[in-house]
């Protein structure tokens, strides 16, 4: 058995796999999968508690995987942010001294959180600029066109 | 309606996502239905020969105990119920249910139809290139309930 804890060098192994097998477009179709088949409980507590729904949501994944954030949700003003100061995923990967990570690793939590967000009204930005550092920043916020 | 803020740090919490086992599902499902059943023992393979290295070469050096050990802490972090014998032939390892296959089923995820080579190809390859083979004696798809054997090859 893989434990849990191992999971994220075992991710970021499949992605450097698929990229073998087809490329980065190989990467990113199984993103796109990832989110269809796994995220519905992301797209279900968003769809009926729109932001509030993403503040559930990661309030429950950061806290499991022990990540150093701040989560700021303003609801009028149609803002959730997540300021992630060291990403366990990735602080992990950088941290092994024998295994590299996937070069666009981080990539993926953009992928699987737009496909899921901005169909229901919302859009999301994810800096990535630091991620060679563990840092990255995700904000979504509420499109004029998307729910009240 | 007031703007919440919340701050937290490592420390705050302990690292145990069990839903990572239901990503790790579906990765093994999207690969055996793109890239076919082999391919599915050919990433493990791959993952294994990288991530657990370290563990190969502490298998070389100390012998069994070193798995025990691994599996120990393993087990231990999930809460597995789950026997583990050492004994100069052989390590041996009862697994009640498996965790990740407990926790999927719990909540909902779909388990590979090759879950199952998270155990057998992973330990397979773990004892490459060692004096020491594995073998996965019994296997339930249902439950994760398994008997795994770790012992010296015969020459």
């Amino acid at each position: 058995m893989i434990s849990c804890t191992e999971f994220i060098p075992a991710y970021s192994e499949l992605f450097k796999f698929l990229d073998e097998k087809g490329g980065p477009k190989a990467v990113r179709d199984f993103w796109n999968y990832l989110s269809d088949r796994f995220l519905g409980n992301l797209r279900s507590e968003v769809a009926e508690h729109g932001l509030r729904g993403c503040w559930v949501y990661w309030n429950h994944t950061l806290n499991e995987e022990a990540a150093d954030f701040t989560m700021e949700l303003d609801e009028e003003a149609g803002l959730f942010r997540i300021d992630m100061h060291h990403c366990p995923s990735m602080g992990r990967l950088l941290a092994l001294e024998h295994v590299e990570p996937y070069p666009d690793y981080c990539l993926h939590c953009d992928v699987l959180y737009r496909r899921v967000l901005e169909p229901l009204g919302f859009a999301c930005e994810v800096d990535l600029s630091r991620c060679r550092e563990a840092k990255c920043r995700l904000t979504v916020t509420r499109r004029s066109d998307g729910p009240p | 309606m007031a703007k919440e803020v919340v701050r937290r740090t490592a420390r705050d919490n302990r690292y145990l996502h069990k839903d990572f086992h239901g990503a790790l599902s579906v990765g093994l499902e999207y690969v055996e239905h793109h890239f076919g059943e082999e391919a599915v023992r050919d990433y493990l393979r791959q993952f294994a020969r990288a991530f657990y290295a370290p563990l190969t070469a502490d298998l070389k050096r100390r012998g069994l105990v070193a798995l025990e050990e691994h599996f120990a802490k393993l087990y231990e972090e999930e809460a597995g119920d789950v026997r583990i014998t050492l004994s100069e032939e052989e390590l041996r390892i009862e697994v009640e249910a498996c965790p990740a296959v407990t926790h999927m089923r719990r909540r909902g995820y779909p388990v590979a139809r090759l879950f199952r080579e998270t155990t057998r190809t992973v330990n397979e390859t773990i004892c490459e290139g060692t004096p020491y083979a594995a073998e996965l004696l019994a296997y339930d798809d249902e439950t994760g309930r398994s008997i795994q054997r770790f012992r010296r090859r015969t020459p």
